[in-house]
């Protein structure tokens, strides 16, 4: 029994380097011990331990944010810990947490079991922080299929729903079929690049430093790039990109909105996190990758912001303007394999897209009624009249998201076509300009739905005045996240200051 | 302290405060704080210009990092002859539209103010932004609170307006994005700051291609935020439904952002650029702003639309002016956009109070409310003699030499222009000789029956005082202001031959 | 002459292709589920066989994730599957149609 080698390998297994992780994954399993050992009426409180919990390692993992292990890989090259890494394991807490205030607004109106929710979003969110520092196929896929699977309960949480249901479905066929695809396409990477017949091959062509070697040496290798194809593809359906966005609108309104918005806050980076890692890995077929990347950017930019302009129910609107969201960071994408910044301009991008989102989806939380799926422009009527914090909150929101400056989404927008413009994708530029320009309208009328007086039917005396359109009321510690978000977008918006420098921008 | 962060801060700061629920009459109190005190310091660096240290022409240079600094983008302050009058006039126009807005009874009058504010801190911002990025980003921050408030305060048509004046000014406002990063990658000097740019533009020069491109961009892009013809249908419709204060704050200061992106940004760093396109924008503004709008606004019966068309109209002058390419010429735009700046004010806050007496904006249906406001008819006539530029006006100066400078270069549509001025007084005589004199119709007498016309209350003297006194100032006294233009533009402009001796501009 | 690599990734692609192809055109839900299964059964066969004729026991590893996975994918289909049948009485595609504008 070879134990040397074994130790050896256990050498490597630097826990502390994905404590955060652990400390998600132990919080998720105390919030299910909660449930079995406290009684019925105290239940209400595990989704606040959800929270607390979340903030604590927040600050637990700013304190520590400048760790030795950055750099570094660890656990026999499964992880990679980098800046970028760093910055996306916070992002994917802060979203966590987001997500469990919103989680706990809306699960109140539900007859539903309340602590699932939170348990399965905290093991979303820990297998997103290690897909985003993945340095290996195998840990690829693990925490890809964590979070796919975690997202299906998710998606069809409210069971009593058949729109939950049905959009689960949808999401299930869709995220295993481009599993399926993916995995093929790990397949003949690691077959091709493990080929001893070939030069550069490896023992270890899972590793994605190795394939990178291989994929230099062997530039024409017809099954590699079949396998990067496929593996480009798999991805794209996780950011919703053309021509694999078509499960959006339906999954985005028939989730519940905190899902909604975890999907389209945290889920979209997820798949960004991987698209800048292995546009890297896939560097040897530089002008594949970029052929396939432009065309889908041009694509899903023109689709999702034509699409939105129609839609009147705001989760397919939301839903599909974050299509257009994942074209201008697919330009980022592109514009990072030429301009190193642009790695920084997309992490700004998606935190301020985070911060946008927060906003957005909880003022729907807010304003949706009973049935969630159906969420239209039209509730949103003297919304700023009756509820003028949420409406100056959506305004904020829709305004950052359409980047309008000065809010935070603006100077997202700009670093992304800034490096865009320095990586000469003029084309891009001009599609992503055009998309900006349509943008405006949608978002435009969202927040004129919510804040110009609007023409209403005339009530005649006899008939029943028409019913008010649902709303909550905003309990603290939603007005805490909302409030913290809107301002957010504002500050960030006229001061990056360490943001900025702590994604290179500075 | 930076007195010119504090005029950008300080009406930002009291909106925020505003917002956070300030309580409602403190707030309206310290509003009459954030509109005086970018007034009141515009004033002070203004008397202080000329005996402050100068760094390639600008002064009061300070800078701030607002963590971009590795892209070279940095919160850079300052004034040069150029920016000072613009800064001075935003700051004058500010505070009348905001003592207008005060004194109305606007409903939900906090949130109006606090917008109103919140554009106010923006129009302070582009004036004394040295960085361009910053220069722009003050402007959208001034340009958001106007959609709003067309869109909520807003007349006939808001919603319509104000959808219109979003999509049109953010294809403008992008294509000129656009350009400045074009600018910003192709001159090498990675990095907004405008003297950086400057000396590195001096430095390397630019082929004459990009400079064609990146000009066309520019000029197109400033030109729909200008109102050039034929992409100027934004303006008569939103200043037609825009609240008076918004309007006089739009069509007097913010609408100048493009003119003064032009002058201070795209004909310095692209003087190649400029020449290729001088002639169409030439055309372009006199043609079609002056000839075609002026004959349209001849045709206009409502009050507030023949205003808006009218500061349509006298943009084609400015384009003209720019087109010379010349220290003259740019120095009478420059001297133009402040005295209009002042008269487009004043008109829009005379017909904003007419209507108040009025009921409607429909000239056929007034007349001889002369009577019953002597002192809004003298205001009124006073104001569209300003605006047609009879001697005596700020107006006059800024057109006179544009004239002159354009007579060098482009006789014909210098000839076109001045037919212009003659276009403009029809339309302007009449508008008042409508309103004022004549018998009222019988529509009229009815609404002065049961709701008799006061004059001018005082709160609203004061604002339109503070306009004429300073239209008058400019008028008298040229010098005040030409001295420092000429100075900068000469400065800027070194490589331009300068075709007609200075003095002239000085007059 | 023996079954050689060629022979083991073609027989994965075609696999491959009959899952991909059916989870495009088959109405029923369960039907699909089961091409998407085939999907996962090509990579195995591709990933083994790569393992084996390369010489290298990642491939084989992989299979074992591969086969976790799947486990829970099917027991979370199935339930979703199960509990949309309760309410909507029926599992083909084209009669789920209730989300739309």
């Amino acid at each position: 029994m070879p134990t040397e080698l074994l130790q050896q390998a256990a050498a490597d297994n630097h826990w502390a380097a994905i404590g955060p992780e652990l400390m998600v994954g132990c919080l998720a399993l105390l919030l299910l011990v909660l449930e079995i050992v406290l009684p019925k009426a105290r239940h209400e409180i595990i989704p606040s331990v959800a929270v607390v919990g979340l903030l604590g390692i927040i600050t637990g993992f700013v304190i520590n944010y400048h760790t030795a292990f950055v750099g570094q890989t660890t656990f026999n090259g499964l992880l990679r810990h980098s800046g970028t890494g760093q910055f996306l394991r916070l992002f994917f807490l802060l979203a966590a947490t987001g997500v469990s205030v919103l989680g706990i607004v809306a699960l109140k109106r539900q007859k539903m079991p309340k602590v699932e929710f939170f348990a399965i979003t905290l093991v979303v969110s820990g297998a997103m922080m290690l897909l985003a520092q993945a340095n290996n196929f195998v840990m690829l896929f693990v925490a890809l299929e964590t979070v796919t699977v975690g997202f299906y309960i998710l998606v069809s949480y409210t069971r009593t729903n058949p729109l939950s249901l049905e959009a689960g479905l949808k999401y299930l066929i869709m995220g295993a079929l481009s599993s399926g695809i993916l995995l093929f396409g790990i397949a003949l990477l690691y077959g091709v690049a493990g080929n001893p017949a070939l030069t550069a091959a490896s023992a270890d062509s899972m590793n994605f430093d190795a394939l990178r070697v291989f994929l230099y040496a062997n530039p024409d290798n017809i099954i590699a790039a079949v396998g990067i194809v496929l593996v480009l593809s798999g991805v794209a359906f996780k950011v919703g990109a053309v021509p694999f966005q078509i499960w959006i609108p339906d999954v985005y309104q028939g989730a519940p909105t905190p899902v909604t918005a975890f999907l389209a806050i945290a889920s979209k980076a997820a798949g960004f996190a991987i698209l800048l890692t292995l546009v890297t890995v896939f560097d040897g077929y530089q002008s594949l990758v970029v052929g396939v990347l432009t065309v889908m950017a041009i694509a899903t930019i023109l689709f999702g912001n034509l699409a939105a302009l129609t839609q009147h129910n705001v989760k397919r609107l939301i839903g599909l303007s974050g299509v257009s969201h994942a074209g201008y960071l697919l330009v980022g994408v592109i514009a990072a394999i030429h301009v190193p910044f642009a790695v920084g301009a997309i992490c700004f991008y998606l935190f301020a897209y985070l911060l946008g989102s927060l906003a957005v989806f909880g003022v729907m939380t807010h304003v949706s009624g009973d049935d969630d799926a159906d969420q239209d422009m039209d509730h949103y009527a003297d919304l700023a009249k009756t509820h003028p914090f949420l409406g100056v909150v959506l305004a904020v929101g829709l305004g950052s998201l359409a980047g309008i400056p000065p809010l935070a989404g603006f100077m997202g927008k700009l670093l992304v076509f800034l490096a865009a413009f320095e990586a000469g994708l003029y084309a891009l530029l001009g599609v992503a300009i055009l998309g900006v320009v349509i943008s405006i309208y949608y978002y435009f009328g969202w927040i004129k739905a919510a804040f110009f007086p609007q023409w209403r039917p005339p009530v005649f005396e006899g008939d029943d005045p028409l019913p008010e359109p649902p709303r909550q009321v905003v309990s603290t510690p939603a007005g805490i996240l909302l409030a913290t978000a809107a301002l957010a977008s504002v500050l960030l918006g006229f001061y990056q200051g360490p943001l900025g420098a702590w994604l290179g921008l500075g | 302290m930076d007195l010119l962060l504090i005029a950008i801060v300080a009406p930002l700061v009291l909106a925020l405060a505003m917002v956070l629920g300030l309580p409602k009459a403190l707030a309206r109190n310290l509003a009459y704080l954030g509109f005086a005190l970018p007034a009141v310091i515009g004033i002070i660096l203004w008397c202080q210009f000329d005996a402050a240290a100068k760094e390639s022409t600008y002064a009061f240079l300070t800078t701030y990092d607002t963590g971009l600094t590795g892209l070279g983008i940095n919160l850079t302050l300052g004034l040069n002859g150029i920016s000072l009058p613009l800064f001075v006039m935003a700051g004058i126009v500010g505070l009348a539209a905001g003592l207008y807005a005060l004194q109305s009874a606007a409903e939900r009058l906090n949130h109006y103010v606090t917008l109103l504010l919140v554009m106010q801190g923006g129009l302070m911002g582009v004036f004394a932004s040295v960085d361009v990025f910053f220069f722009y980003f003050f402007h959208e921050l001034a340009l958001i609170p106007t959609f709003i408030m067309v869109g909520i305060w807003g007349g006939r048509d808001r919603n319509y307006a104000a959808m219109k004046m979003t999509i049109y000014l953010t294809v403008g406002a992008m294509l000129s994005l656009i350009g400045l990063i074009a600018i910003y990658y192709t001159s090498g000097a990675q990095t907004f700051d405008m003297i950086a740019l400057r000396e590195a533009i001096a430095a390397e020069g630019l082929s004459t291609v990009a400079q064609r491109n990146i000009f066309g961009l520019l000029m197109f892009g400033f030109g729909i935020l200008v109102s050039l013809w034929p992409l100027h249908t934004w303006a008569p419709l939103g200043y037609g439904a825009a609240p008076s204060s918004v309007a006089m704050l739009h069509a007097g200061v913010l609408k100048k952002f493009g003119l003064y992106g032009l002058i201070q940004v795209a004909l310095p760093l692209l003087p190649e650029g400029a020449a290729h396109w001088a002639l169409i924008l030439a055309t372009l503004g006199v043609v079609g702003n002056v000839l075609i709008i002026g004959v349209v606004a001849m045709a206009q019966r409502d009050l507030k639309q023949l205003v808006g068309y009218s500061s349509v109209m006298h943009m084609g002058y400015a384009f003209l002016g720019v087109a010379c390419l010349s220290v003259v010429g740019v120095g009478g735009v420059v001297f133009m956009m402040v005295a209009h700046g002042f008269s487009a004010a004043l008109l829009f806050l005379l017909a904003t109070s007419i209507h108040h007496r009025t009921q409607t904006f429909d000239l056929d249906e007034m007349g001889g409310l002369v009577k019953s406001a002597p002192v809004l008819s003298a205001f009124f006539v006073a104001a569209t003699l300003a605006s047609i530029g009879l001697p005596g006006f700020a107006n006059f100066w800024g057109e006179l030499t544009i004239f002159v400078a354009a007579w060098q270069v482009f006789p014909t549509l210098t000839v076109i222009a001045i037919a212009g001025v003659v276009i403009s007084a029809i339309y302007g005589l009449r508008a008042a000789a409508k309103v004022f004199f004549g018998p009222p119709t019988e529509a009229f007498a009815k609404v002065l029956q049961e709701q008799p016309a006061t004059d001018l209350t005082w709160s609203e003297r004061l604002p339109a005082l503070l306009l004429l006194v300073a239209l008058l100032a400019f008028g008298f006294w040229p010098k005040l202001m030409t001295d420092s233009i000429n100075e900068s533009v000469a400065e800027i402009y070194p490589a331009v031959e300068t075709t007609v001796p200075a003095d002239v501009a000085r007059n | 002459m023996g079954v050689g690599l060629t022979e083991y990734l073609t027989v994965a692609a075609v696999v491959f292709a009959i899952g991909f192809v059916g989870v495009l055109v088959r109405k029923n839900t369960l039907v699909i589920y089961m091409c998407l299964e085939l999907m996962l059964v090509a990579s195995t066969i591709a990933f083994v066989a790569f393992s084996r004729f390369n010489g290298t026991m990642e491939g084989n590893v992989f299979v074992f994730f591969i086969l976790t996975v799947a486990a829970a994918e099917v027991a979370v289909g199935l339930a979703i599957i199960v509990a949309l049948f309760r309410r909507r009485q029926t599992v083909q595609v084209e009669e789920l149609n209730a989300l739309k504008n």
